[in-house]
Order: structure tokens, then C-alpha cells, then sequence
């Protein structure tokens, strides 16, 4: 702090100055006060992107590991300079890939201007991708674990997006996100919606539905004051993405914004889902008219493999009700005239076990139940995730019982009854219920 | 968008179906089709397997009503025409309405028109009385000025209770002309000048009966609650001046209000039934009929606007169509008041028995034979088809619950359809999950579906353990996305407005997805 002022007061710092002082200052903290005040707000990244005066880089002078703070700043302020030259994509893949984590985590906002200074440098070299081995290394070493929300994380994803380079996101995009920390990262609601609406499209183009589904579906139940359009976005594909999962959709959540429900309702995807399954001839007649809307919001894509997999419904529902069935009559329901076609949808659903069905010689189909199978191990399996889970939620619970807010206000509403008793009230685990509904 | 081409389109297997059943020698089916064309058409046949006796239905009816039923079944069945002609002009006849007059006159020449080779002229059969209409018209102004006059003296000499009755006379009046918005002005005005609740009850009950000559089912119900909070206070009331008068007379005063109160309770009941039933609430409309009172409750209002066999009917077809078994046998079978109602249609009870004893061909034959009298009812005409196929699907649910599989020939014998008819049937309701089975259709046999309890509960828990996990897991980023103010807000400037975001969305859609 005292070198903060020392060098104020010797006139303008120049980059020597800064360089000496992340060399020789032994304390991260102290140094990123230095960092944060050492000029005046205009001309600090200026400084930090000028080279020293003895004309040598100052990049090639840091660590990247032990200097991590230093560099973070030069680096960052460098990328988003227009004088200086940028700097080389090894020298920024070496800093990302050997940084010290726990120094970074003092600058959030540096990290997130060096990601952001990674994309734009890589998208002026036209070469989008080569940003993203780097933004990997950074938003796998930066966070202490992939669970916690960081701004990296929607830029990394965006442009996993933008390239086309859907499955270099899949080891981000296994691990659920379930921690957020503002001090960790500075974040912005729309972080949050990016990521996980980009997520659901990379997961969504690799045809993992079930996964696209989740992320769509945390992106449009995000808390929300005023539904955002992005929100509403995410809603037409988790529809479509639903539809070609499950052949119907399933209610969002409660806590959903209604305002959203009721736009989407509205438009051409409500009448789509309202219609869906019928038959393909229907359904393409319909995307026909609305396909101007369809093209502009670039949904054409699922809404085509929804219309392919609309047979299969179809004949899953008439398993429901059939025990036998002609090729023909099938074809009839579903609205397809070639018997062979029909045998060979019907073959396929066989082959991927979505129906549980014999055709015999004279094109009879005979229907059965699926049976499910479960082996012990499944269970197992199960059971310690469960077991695991609860642990968490635990966790949690012991968390909110003993945060400030909570403690206050089970003081003010002690009398009430009710309140700050569940720990000795109910068996652990129990008591979560509680509380979750009380607060 | 371009028709789909015919065979492509699922209901033209139904039609298909039918027609072949029209054109072939299914009898039973083919009238009972032929029915339900003519309800689309709100025209009744009556022959004889359809008998209809119009002189027997009718007396049992008098005043407004007995001409507005003749009225509806002038429309729906015109062969019917020039007998109710006859019998409604007679009885309009001795009333002062005549716009109602005239209006018969004109119902017949409608149905003339629809049935021009059927029935004769309206010239071969009766000439509008003109004389009459011109005295019956001077007639009501003289005593409209006459009443208003009264209600003017009154008002001006503020006498509450003369007021109130002026009023109330004036509501009479209008509704025997058929005026009803006047009627009804007047008897809510007299609500102001009520001192008892006996008054509020009889303003209440006026208004009901206005309604249901109006067939304004969905009214009905606000005023049968504002009679019940009369009655209620009403009974109170004499519930504290009880002690003062000695106790013999307190005894004997109480028992006459209690039967009072029970005759109001059987008639509120009665008409909030035809409420539901006139808005096709028919589960509630048979609770409500089966709680009424026994037949005399009914008072002056039996002929005048209902007749207890049509509270029979209505009540035992709604009961049909939504009850279990268990319910119609103890509410209906054992009810002793009710088998009062029951026993003016002696139909009835065969359909009761034959529904309960399983015969099903018979319940379907019963309620086709008496389609007509059910069509020419004022109240029931607009339900009767969805009534049937309530009770028609009930059945075949029932029929089929203890089989585990059965041959749909067998099955469609005991309810005289041919097997396509049934397999549609049958089809319509696995569809809509009332029944637990699936069609083999290549040798057409009905089997109930097997679970595998076992398996189906491993899947149930596994299902249910990975959803909660994905919730549970959801509303923990909720949480924290909360703890940490990460909500979406309005946008400040308003000139981003709703756009927010929109530019991220399209920015990366660049994709070949």
C-alpha cells in the first residue's frame, strides 16, 4: 500500500515502476492494490501495454506461474490495446496453462477482460478456435472446481458455439453447475443464460437431448423480474428439443416466468407443440406457412428432425392401444402410404428398443410391453447417488442455518414457534423440507 | 393448406365404418345412427319403436310452461305439429300473453316448411283470434296502468311493505305477459322494500321460477344461494322468538317451519339441479336432484314448471352417467323419496335394473326407445346425446372390468353393435385411458393390459429419484443465483427494451443445427 504512494508521488509510473514492483512485492493482495491504483484510471492500461524502457517485452521477463498477477494484468491490458502489439498465441496459451489460480482469483475482472481480449484478438486473426484451447485451460484451472458459475464460462461456450467445435465443451458442460460466487467472478445475470442457453445448443447439435434439455430448461426458469428474449429463445428449442425426446412437452417449472408461458403460447411454436404428434403431412403443410419465422430464428433445423420422429410417436401411442395391427393400418394412423416405409420405422424403433414388437410373415405387427431391467448394480448406483445427494442438501441446510440472514430472522420470529428448531425437531435430512418452505 | 388426401386422414376410417353399417341390415344400429342425425338436425321421429303419446306427456303439464313445451316440440318434431298446435293454443288461450299466442302460430308455419308434405296447412287448421288478441292487449294496458298508478301512489306515501307488494305485483304481472327483463326489474326493486326474510325467500323464489321459465340455467345458482341465506336467517329468526310463546304452540310452530323450510329446501334443490344440468355439470346435477325432498315439497311448482317424472329422469340419467354402481344403488335404488319421483316414469326403473343387473343391450334399447321423449324435452333435448354416450362408454368400461380378455364379437352381441362400431368404441376410450387394455386387432380380441407390478415400481422409483435429483439440483443454482442477485432485470435505458439478449441469441446461431 505504501508502494502504491510512494510511486504516485515520483511523478507518472511507468511500466519499469510496475514491472520492479511485481518482482519484488511478496504479497498478491498488496500488489493488486498497487495494480488497481498505481496511475490514474485513464492512462493505467495504457502504461501496463507499453513495453519497457529498455525495449524488452515485459511479458519475457514475468512467470507466468510465480508472476501470475503481474502478467494477468500486462496480458489483459495488452490484448485490448490498439497501439501495441498482441501478443503471440503461445505467450498467451503458456500463461493459461501454467497460471496460479489463487493469485488470479484476486482480479476476476482481469481474468474476464484477458477472456474476453482472447476472443477478440483470435477473431480479428479470422481463426476463431485457436481462442479456445486457452479459454479451456482458463475456465478449467481458473474456478476451484467446474460447479462454480465464472464469467469465463459463457465466453468459453459462446464461442464453442460460434465455431462449430461443439464436443470441445462436453468435459465443461458434464459438470453441472450448482455454485455461484460473485466474488469468485464478476457475473452478470446474463452470464448465467448465455451459458447455459449455448450450452443447450452445443448439446442439442451433438443430439444429446436429454442433457440439451436441462440446460435449455435452467436457462428459461432462470429467476427473472421481466422475462429476458433470450429466455424465450431458449423456450422454442426446449420445446422442439422436447418434442424430439419425448414426443410431447413437459410443464416448466412453477417458478417459470408466466409472462413467458404466454408469449410462447402465442407464437408459431405453440401451435406447432399444440398439433404435434399428427401426421407428417400436417405438420409440414403448418411449417410451410410459418416458415419465414422458422428460417429467421434458425429453428428449422430442430423443427425438421421434430417432423421426422412424429411416425414414432405415433406408433408408440398405438402400442398403447393395439396388441396387433397390419402394416397397412399402422401406415393408415400415421399417415404413410408405403408399407415398407412403415416396416422399416418399425424396424428401427425395434432395433432401438423404443417398442418391444414381432412383425410376422403376413405384416402383422404384435406389440409387447417394454419390459425395464435393472441389475443390482443399477441400484446400487442409484442409491449412492442419492446418498450423495443428501449429503449436499445437508450441507446446505447446516449452511442457510447458520448465515446471518437466517439466524436474524429466526431471532425476530422466535416466539412464532416453528423456527430455528428443525436440527433437534427431526432426524437429519428431515428438516430440509422445513426450512426450504419457511424461507 | 391443401386437404390431406382421404385415406390419409384418421376419422375417414369412421365414416367409412359407419356408412357400411348404414347401408347394411344392422337395424338396431342403423335407427339408432338415424337418431342421433335427426338430434343434429333437432328433428324427432316417432314410430314405433320410438312411441311418443303427446296427450299423456303433456297433461301432466299447465300454464306457461305447457305452451312453451308444445313450442319445442313443434320445432323438433313436425309431425307432431299439428297436435301441439291444437293443444297450445287452447291453453294460450286462457293466459293474457300474446306475443306467446302469435308466436305458436309461427312455430307452426316453421315446422310446416321443414315437414311441407307431412302436416297440413296452417289455414287448414286454426286462424289467429284477432279480436281476442285486441282485447287481451287493452286488457293488459289497462291493468299495467292500473298497477303502475298503485306503485306510484305508494311510493309517493312511502309505505315500505305496499311498495314491496306493488312491486311484486308488477313483476307478476310482466311475467304473465312474458316480458322478463321488466318481471325481473321489478322483483329485484322489491328487494329494496323487503322488512322479513320470508319476503327476500319469496322474492328469491319468484325470480327462480322467472329463470327457469327462461331456461337461464347459469342464474339460477347466485339466486338459490341468496335463498338459502334467507332461509337460513328466516329460520333463525324464529329459532329466538321460539321461548316467548308458550311451549306446546313454540313445539308445533317449530314442526310447521321445519316442513316449510324442508318444501323451500326440495324446491331450491330441484332448480339448482336444472342449473347444473343446463350447464352440463351432470355429476352434480344428479347430487343435487337426489337430495330433494319427497314429491308434494314440489308444492305448486309440479305441473306449472317441472313434473317429478322429469325430475326421474334427469336426475337417473345423470346419476347413469356419473355415478359408480355403488352410488346409484344407495342413492337411487334405496332412496325412498326418490322412488316416489321414479314411479311416474315406469322406465325408469327398467333402466336402473337393467343397468345394475349388467344387461347393457337393454339399457342402450331403453334409452333409444325413449329418445324421443327425452329430444321433445325442454330441459333434457341439448344433453340426451352426450348423456348417451356417457353412459354408453360406463357401460363398456364396466362390461369389460372383469375380463382379462374377451372376443369383441362376444362383447359386441351383448351391446347389439357390430364389431367395427365397437372397436371404435373401444379404441376411443383405451385412447382417453377409461380402459385398461389394448385391441388385438388381427383376431379381434380385447385384452386387458398386465403389468408387471414389480418392474413398473423399480421404474417408478428410479424415474422418480432422477427427476427429483435433476430438481433438487436446479433449484440449488436457483438458490444461489438468488443468494448472489443474478436476476434477470428490466433493462434501465427502456430503449433496450424486451430485445435484450436477442443480439447474444442470433450472434452464435451460426451453426448448421
Amino acid at each position: 500500500m505504501s508502494a502504491a504512494g510512494t510511486s504516485q508521488l515520483g511523478g507518472p509510473a511507468s511500466l519499469d515502476d510496475v514491472l520492479n514492483q511485481i518482482t519484488t512485492t511478496n504479497s498478491p493482495s498488496s500488489l493488486n492494490h498497487y495494480l488497481r491504483s498505481f496511475a490514474p484510471k485513464e492512462s493505467r492500461d495504457t502504461i501496463l501495454a507499453s513495453i519497457l524502457a529498455s525495449g524488452q517485452d515485459p511479458l519475457s521477463v514475468l512467470d507466468p506461474q510465480r508472476n501470475t498477477l503481474g502478467y494477468l494484468y500486462i496480458l489483459s491490458a495488452r490484448l485490448h490495446s490498439t497501439s501495441s502489439p498482441t501478443p503471440t498465441l503461445s505467450v498467451i496459451e503458456d500463461f493459461c496453462s501454467q497460471f496460479d489460480p489463487e493469485q488470479a482469483r484476486l482480479a476476476p475482472d482481469r481474468v474476464t477482460l484477458l477472456a474476453k481480449g482472447i476472443v477478440r484478438a483470435s477473431e480479428s486473426s479470422n481463426n476463431a478456435k485457436y481462442a479456445l484451447p486457452s479459454l479451456y485451460s482458463l475456465v478449467t484451472r481458473y474456478p476451484p472446481d467446474l460447479s462454480y458459475l465464472t464469467t469465463l464460462h459463457a465466453i468459453f461456450l459462446k464461442t464453442c458455439v460460434a465455431t462449430c467445435h461443439f464436443t470441445a465443451a462436453l468435459p465443461v458442460l458434464a459438470v453441472p453447475i450448482t455454485s455461484v460466487d460473485t466474488s469468485l467472478s464478476d457475473l452478470h445475470y446474463n452470464d448465467n443464460l448465455v451459458y447455459h442457453y449455448s450450452g443447450g445448443i452445443a448439446l442439442g447439435a451433438l443430439k444429446r437431448w436429454r442433457e440439451a434439455e436441462e440446460f435449455f430448461e435452467i436457462c428459461v426458469s432462470a429467476p427473472a423480474q421481466v422475462p429476458a428474449a433470450i429466455q424465450l429463445e431458449a423456450y422454442k428449442k426446449l420445446a422442439l428439443v422436447q418434442l424430439i425426446q419425448n414426443g410431447e412437452t413437459v410443464p416448466l417449472p412453477k417458478y417459470t416466468h408466466p409472462a413467458l408461458v404466454r408469449l410462447f403460447k402465442a407464437s408459431a411454436y405453440g401451435a406447432f407443440v399444440k398439433m404435434y404428434p399428427t401426421q407428417v403431412e400436417t405438420l409440414r403443410n403448418f411449417v410451410a406457412k410459418e416458415q419465414d419465422t422458422f428460417i429467421q430464428e434458425r429453428t428449422l433445423g430442430l423443427i425438421n428432425q421434430a417432423i421426422e420422429r412424429a411416425p414414432i410417436w405415433l406408433i408408440k401411442k398405438l402400442t398403447a392401444t393395439y396388441l396387433t395391427l397390419g402394416l397397412t393400418d399402422i401406415g393408415r394412423e400415421v399417415g404413410i402410404s408405403s408399407v415398407e416405409d412403415v416396416r422399416s420405422i418399425i424396424l428401427d424403433m425395434i432395433d432401438s428398443g423404443e417398442i418391444n414388437a414381432t412383425i410376422s410373415a403376413d405384416d402383422t405387427v404384435t406389440f409387447a410391453d417394454v419390459v425395464p431391467h435393472f441389475s443390482k448394480e443399477d441400484l446400487d448406483r442409484v442409491l449412492v447417488q442419492a446418498q450423495e445427494h443428501n449429503r449436499v442438501l445437508h450441507k446446505v441446510e447446516r449452511a442457510i442455518n447458520t448465515s446471518r440472514e437466517y439466524l436474524s430472522k429466526a431471532l425476530k420470529n422466535k416466539d412464532d414457534g416453528g423456527w430455528g428448531m428443525e436440527e433437534d425437531m427431526f432426524p437429519p435430512g428431515m428438516g430440509g423440507g422445513t426450512t426450504w418452505a419457511d424461507d | 393448406m391443401a386437404p390431406p388426401s382421404p385415406p390419409s386422414v384418421p376419422h375417414s376410417q369412421a365414416t367409412m365404418d359407419v356408412d357400411e353399417i348404414d347401408e347394411g341390415s344392422q337395424q338396431q344400429l342403423g335407427s339408432q345412427l338415424n337418431a342421433f342425425k335427426a338430434a343434429g338436425k333437432r328433428r324427432v321421429v316417432i314410430d314405433e319403436a320410438h312411441p311418443f303419446e303427446l296427450e299423456t306427456y303433456i297433461s301432466s303439464y299447465s300454464g306457461r310452461t305447457y305452451v312453451d313445451r308444445l313450442l319445442h316440440i313443434m320445432s323438433t318434431c313436425p309431425t307432431l305439429a299439428p297436435q301441439a298446435l291444437q293443444l297450445a293454443v287452447e291453453e294460450a288461450l286462457k293466459g293474457r300473453d300474446t306475443e306467446l299466442y302469435l308466436e305458436i302460430f309461427h312455430r307452426y308455419q316453421r315446422a310446416h316448411a321443414e315437414a311441407r308434405d307431412e302436416i297440413p296447412e296452417l289455414s287448414a287448421l286454426a286462424e289467429p283470434d284477432q279480436r281476442w288478441i285486441e282485447e287481451t292487449n287493452a286488457r293488459n294496458q289497462a291493468e299495467r296502468t292500473k298497477l303502475e298508478v298503485e306503485l306510484k301512489t305508494y311510493s309517493s306515501n312511502m309505505i315500505k311493505e305496499s311498495i314491496r307488494m306493488a312491486h311484486r305485483d308488477l313483476g307478476d304481472f310482466y311475467r304473465s305477459l312474458g316480458e322478463y327483463t321488466n318481471a325481473l326489474k321489478h322483483y329485484t326493486k322489491s328487494r329494496e322494500f323487503c322488512t322479513t326474510s320470508q319476503h327476500v325467500l319469496d322474492m328469491c323464489m319468484s325470480v327462480i321460477e322467472l329463470l327457469m321459465e327462461q331456461r337461464n340455467y347459469s342464474h339460477i345458482a347466485t339466486y338459490v344461494f341468496k335463498a338459502e341465506a334467507a332461509l337460513d336467517s328466516a329460520s333463525m329468526v324464529r329459532g329466538q322468538s321460539g321461548p316467548e310463546a308458550p311451549a306446546g304452540a313454540a313445539q308445533a310452530n317449530k314442526e310447521k317451519k321445519n316442513a316449510e323450510r324442508l318444501r323451500a329446501q326440495t324446491k331450491l334443490d330441484v332448480a339448482t339441479g336444472l342449473s347444473h344440468l343446463g350447464q352440463s355439470n351432470y355429476e352434480k346435477a344428479a347430487q343435487t336432484f337426489l337430495k330433494a325432498g319427497p314429491v308434494k315439497g314440489l308444492e305448486d311448482w309440479t305441473g306449472k314448471l317441472i313434473a317429478p317424472g322429469d325430475i326421474a329422469i334427469y336426475a337417473t340419467l345423470s346419476a347413469l352417467a356419473t355415478f359408480p354402481r355403488s352410488t346409484i344403488r344407495a342413492q337411487i335404488l334405496d332412496s325412498d323419496d326418490f322412488s316416489m319421483y321414479i314411479e311416474q316414469e315406469p322406465y325408469i326403473r327398467e333402466l336402473l335394473e337393467s343397468y345394475m343387473n349388467n344387461r347393457f343391450k337393454n339399457v342402450l334399447e331403453i334409452l333409444e326407445r325413449y329418445s324421443t321423449r327425452h329430444y321433445l324435452d325442454i330441459h333434457l333435448y341439448q344433453h340426451v346425446q352426450n348423456l348417451t354416450n356417457l353412459i354408453r362408454s360406463k357401460s363398456l368400461v364396466l362390461y369389460f372390468q372383469p375380463f382379462s380378455s374377451i372376443k369383441l364379437e362376444r362383447m359386441g352381441q351383448a351391446f347389439g353393435w357390430s364389431v367395427q362400431e365397437l372397436e371404435q368404441q373401444v379404441v376411443a376410450l383405451i385412447q382417453a385411458g377409461e380402459i385398461k387394455a389394448r385391441v388385438d386387432r388381427q383376431n379381434k380380441i380385447l385384452k386387458a393390459k398386465e403389468t408387471d407390478q414389480r418392474a413398473a415400481l423399480f421404474a417408478k422409483a428410479m424415474k422418480s429419484g432422477q427427476d427429483i435429483q435433476a430438481a433438487n439440483r436446479k433449484l440449488l443454482l436457483r438458490m444461489r443465483l438468488q443468494q448472489a442477485d443474478l436476476v434477470v432485470k428490466p433493462p434501465k435505458g427502456q430503449s433496450q427494451g424486451y430485445s435484450y439478449g436477442t443480439g447474444h441469441a442470433s450472434e452464435f446461431l451460426s451453426g448448421d443445427y
